[in-house]
Formats: structure tokens, C-alpha cells, sequence
């Protein structure tokens, strides 16, 4: 029974797009998808290791600009360069590890939002490689079949179901990583860096391992991006908003959790979508209302509380029985 | 051949010289007693030994190879373990999580980590408080949940930074028994405290600190009548 939640909920996830037909729901799926995909990312390091990070738009603007340069120089189709892009992600996440994990507390946070910034420059002023403020753009994706039928790339259903595997590949690698010995470990250092390390724990590689996998899947959905609006420029990708917003929907929906950033991201991106309609960052005064709303009122979340509240129901419905 | 041997440590802060030019050894099966007034340098001591802080100066050894400069980790890998003079639990966890989460890191299987961290935690006299979050149990209880973690890693050298703080006379005389429990089951221990009566009751030798030097070591009879420990403690005697 409890198994067949999450099962239900991946079947219904790929089989809605049979239902959905109308465009505008299947972008907010898609961006939902997205956002729960980098809350997901952020949330292993930021809230399972307690080291919250400001600069997460790093990876995400390098997983872009991998794949739409990979594709634009070297012609590797977007799909493979989502991967590739991911890889490249976690790959350099490992010397901005190595620098940035020196520091502790709001020290590391301040430096990973430093570092997102002079990706952001750089991005803006090496022009021979991504063509500076101008950005970049894909005039067309290349034909591919899938099982024999066409992709046709001008529908959403392909992109919504691009975004799912790629949300339900970070929900999967989320929870063996939280589940394996690597988890426990960051719990200790969550709890306490020097205890941690008093045990036999050696806490800079056990950051510096889960960095990279918070950034390969963070920067997967900027290649993503890269596919999806075809188009990219530093502004868009290494937004510091972009870094915040991906904190939001991990404290809203609950830190330290798996199904905390889902919720989270189907919460505020719906709402966000909605304001967006009405006027344009209207949805950023929404988010810090709900920041302080539930720092005050749920400080483990959305997620956090339910999961309380259903194991107090569960313990008493064992108690009657 | 001694377990632990420190050869002319120094650990300076900008010109404050915390550890100056300090050497003593700790030998197998040992208990040895490290005291000295407020400020003498004990804990940066033990700081030096687990890696915390990196001497500026000098030679330690453990086990016969070079420790001075591993990180931490490292140090406890080898066999070294520690409690904190400031207690550092996992707060949030339970205290079965703290030991098991020890236990866990030499490659145990969970089943046998939590099979290793009842047992150290029935040593310590913690087995009724196993789900109690860290966080909440009593300052002393905290100092012995700490002692059953460090246990937990199974140690060849135990450090203890202050166990008996702020335990009461009768908690003391429980904790004396507990640390020579711990020795005889094979661990050696360097000890710092300042509640004398435990430290000369159960220690084999002492050395003692004052503004970062060894000023005298001995067993516990020789070191009380030692005219620079004395002085160190209450001031020099008038001539």
C-alpha cells in the first residue's frame, strides 16, 4: 500500500499528458517538474547536509550552455548533451567544492553566491564561446524517431515527458543517496561538523561527493532549458533569483526530505504562474510572503508537518486497535 | 614502545604561544592525567593530537607513525578518539543514532552498528535513554552519550576533555569507575580535569601544564608535593 503511492503517482505523471491537452497546463506541468527537479538537488546538500547554498544557478547556467554549445560547435544532439551537460556540472562542482567547503555557515553560502556571479561573467564577456549578452539560440533540433513515430518537437507532450524522466531520475538518485551510509554521514555533519569529523568522517569528501550529484541533476535541467526555449543568455541562466527561488521551494516544502521540494514546487510555481499572468514579479513578493509564513508557522515545511501529523494519526490508530 | 608520543609540539596564535616546545608520551594500557590552570593549554592539546589544529612545531606520533597535520577524520581512523570539553552531540538525532552513526563509519553493517552502539551505551549507563533525542538528555548524560560515540569507534587512545565537569560527588565517583572499566577493557586514556580528586585517584602518571609548558610530571604522590605545580596553583610560596 504505502509502495503503491509513489508508483501511482509516476503512472499518473506520464499518463497525463493523454488527458492534458491544453498547452498552457502542460508548460506549468513541465515547469513544475523542473522547479521540484532543482528544490530536489538543492535540498541534498541544503537540507540533508545542512550547507545551504546561494549559488546553485551555476550549475544550471553551465548545464545550458554545455548542451546548447555542444549541440550549435559540435552537433551532439540536445538529449545526449542534457547528460553531457550534467556531467560537465558535476564535474566542475568539484573545485567549487573544494574551495567553497572551507568556509562553513552563512561563509559557504556567501561564497557559492559569489561563485555564481563570475560564472555569470564569464559567460557575459567570453564571447568566442557563448557569444556574450547576445546568447545563444537553436534554429532547429534535429529529426528524432522514437520507436518509429517523429518527434514533433513543436508539441509539449515531448518536453513534458523529457522533464518527467528527468524529475523521477533525481526523486530515485534523492532517495539511495539519503537511504545509503553516504546519508547517514551527512546527517552527522548537518547535525555537527566536528563531531562529525571526531567519528572518522571525512566531511569535505562526503560534501564534495554530494556537490556533485546536487549539480549534476541541477545542471541537467539547464540543459534542459537550453532545449526547451531553444534560446539563452547569461541573464536567464545564472539568475541569482534563480539560486533563491530553488531555496524557497525547498524550505516551503520541507527541508531534508524527498517529497518536501515537490510539493513545494507544485505549491509556488503554480501560484507564481498565476501572478505572472497579472504582473511580472509579482510572484517573487508572493514567494517571501510564504518564506516568512512558514519559517514562522511550519518551520520544517510543508512536507515536514504533514509527514508529523500522519505518523501521529498513524500511532494512534495503532493505539485503538 | 609508547602509543603516543609528543616530541617538542608548539602551537602558536599570532604571538600568543598556546603549546610551547611540549614533549611527554603515553604508553599502552596507561592512564595518564594532563592538568594545569584555566588557560595552560589542555584542550589545544588534544586539538593538536586529533588534527583540529595543526602544531606549528614538532613531532607527534602515533602508534609509531607521524600524525601532526592529518585532518581529523584521519586521526580517528587510526584509532583515536575524543570527546569534547564543550559537549558536540548530534542534537536533533536520537542518542542510539549518535553511537550507531560512530559505529557505522569502520564499515560495520547497520545491524551490527546498532548492536555495537547498546552495548557502549549500556557501558556508559545510557541503555534507558536510547531514543531520547541528544538534545534533550542532561548535561552529564550528554558527557557520557559522548564517551559511548568515541567508544564506538572502537579506539586504540581515548582523549577526554573534562568528563567529570559539573557531575556532583557521587556522579564523579561513577565516572572514575567507568573510565578504569574503559581501560580495562584495553583502551588507553589521556585525561584532562580539574576535579583533582578523580585525577589523582585514578590516573597512573601526570603531567602537568602551565602557560603552554610541561612544568613537572610523575605519578599522582610525586606530583602533589612539586613545588612549581604548587606554585602554579596557588601562587609562590612566601619566603
Amino acid at each position: 500500500m504505502k509502495r503503491a503511492i509513489p508508483v501511482l503517482a509516476v503512472v499518473l505523471l506520464f499518463a497525463a499528458p493523454l488527458v492534458v491537452k491544453n498547452p498552457f497546463f502542460l508548460d506549468l506541468g513541465i515547469v513544475v517538474l523542473m522547479w521540484a527537479t532543482l528544490g530536489i538537488a538543492w535540498n541534498l546538500l541544503g537540507g540533508y547536509a545542512g550547507q545551504v547554498s546561494f549559488g546553485h544557478a551555476a550549475f544550471y547556467g553551465v548545464g545550458a550552455y554545455a548542451t546548447m554549445i555542444l549541440y550549435l560547435r559540435l552537433g551532439i544532439a540536445p538529449w545526449y548533451g542534457i547528460v553531457l551537460g550534467g556531467l560537465i556540472g558535476a564535474l566542475i562542482s568539484v573545485p567549487i567544492g573544494y574551495l567553497c567547503f572551507r568556509l562553513r555557515g552563512p561563509y559557504f553560502s556567501l561564497a557559492t553566491l559569489a561563485v555564481a556571479e563570475i560564472m555569470r561573467l564569464v559567460a557575459t564577456n567570453w564571447d568566442s564561446l557563448t557569444a556574450g549578452p547576445m546568447g545563444l539560440l537553436i534554429t532547429h533540433l534535429p529529426p528524432v524517431n522514437f520507436f518509429g513515430t517523429p518527434i514533433n518537437w513543436e508539441r509539449k507532450e515531448p518536453f513534458f515527458y523529457l522533464m518527467a524522466v528527468i524529475a523521477v531520475a533525481t526523486v530515485l538518485a534523492a532517495l539511495y543517496l539519503t537511504r545509503s551510509r553516504l546519508g547517514a554521514y551527512l546527517a552527522a555533519i548537518r547535525e555537527n561538523e566536528d563531531a562529525a569529523e571526531s567519528i572518522g568522517i571525512d566531511t569535505t569528501r562526503a560534501k564534495v561527493v554530494t556537490l556533485a550529484v546536487s549539480a549534476f541533476f541541477t545542471a541537467t535541467a539547464g540543459g534542459f532549458y537550453a532545449l526547451y526555449y531553444r534560446y539563452l543568455d547569461p541573464d536567464a541562466v545564472f539568475p541569482i533569483s534563480l539560486s533563491i527561488e530553488t531555496v524557497f521551494i525547498a524550505v516551503v516544502g520541507g527541508l531534508g526530505t524527498v517529497a518536501g521540494p515537490i510539493l513545494g514546487a507544485v505549491f509556488l510555481t503554480t501560484f507564481a504562474e498565476l501572478f505572472r499572468e497579472h504582473f511580472a514579479a509579482g510572484h517573487l513578493i508572493f514567494y517571501g510572503l510564504c518564506m516568512m509564513l512558514v519559517i514562522r508557522f511550519l518551520p520544517d515545511g510543508i512536507w515536514g508537518r504533514a509527514a508529523r501529523w500522519l505518523a501521529r494519526r498513524k500511532e494512534k490508530a495503532h493505539g485503538a486497535a | 614502545m609508547a602509543l603516543l608520543e609528543l616530541q617538542n609540539v608548539s602551537r602558536r596564535f599570532g604571538g600568543l604561544s598556546a603549546v610551547d616546545n611540549l614533549s611527554f608520551s603515553v604508553a599502552p594500557g596507561e592512564i595518564l592525567g594532563l592538568i594545569g590552570p584555566n588557560g595552560a593549554g589542555k584542550t589545544t592539546v588534544f586539538n593538536l593530537i586529533t588534527g583540529f589544529i595543526p602544531p606549528s612545531g614538532g613531532d607527534i606520533r602515533f602508534d609509531g607513525k607521524p600524525i601532526a597535520g592529518l585532518k581529523p577524520h584521519a586521526v580517528a581512523r587510526r584509532g583515536v578518539a575524543r570527546t569534547f570539553q564543550i559537549v558536540k552531540p548530534f542534537p536533533h538525532l536520537s542518542t542510539l543514532e549518535n553511537v550507531v552513526l560512530a559505529a557505522l563509519v569502520r564499515n560495520a553493517s547497520r545491524a551490527e552498528a546498532v548492536a555495537e552502539a547498546e552495548r557502549t551505551l549500556e557501558l556508559v549507563g545510557l541503555s534507558n535513554r536510547l531514543h531520547t533525542p541528544a538534545a534533550d538528555l542532561t548535561y552529564a548524560n550528554q558527557k557520557r552519550m559522548e564517551i559511548a560515540r568515541a567508544l564506538a569507534t572502537a579506539p586504540k587512545l581515548l582523549l577526554l576533555d573534562e568528563p567529570m565537569g559539573g557531575l556532583n560527588s557521587h556522579e564523579v565517583d561513577g565516572a572514575c569507575v567507568l573510565v578504569e572499566r574503559i581501560r580495562a577493557s584495553g583502551v588507553t586514556i589521556v585525561l584532562v580535569e580539574h576535579v583533582m580528586k578523580a585525577i589523582m585517584r585514578i590516573s597512573h602518571r601526570i603531567v602537568v601544564m602551565n602557560q603552554g609548558q610541561k612544568i613537572a610530571e610523575g605519578t599522582p604522590a610525586q606530583i602533589v608535593q612539586n613545588d612549581a605545580v604548587i606554585a602554579a596553583y596557588f601562587g609562590k610560596r612566601r619566603a
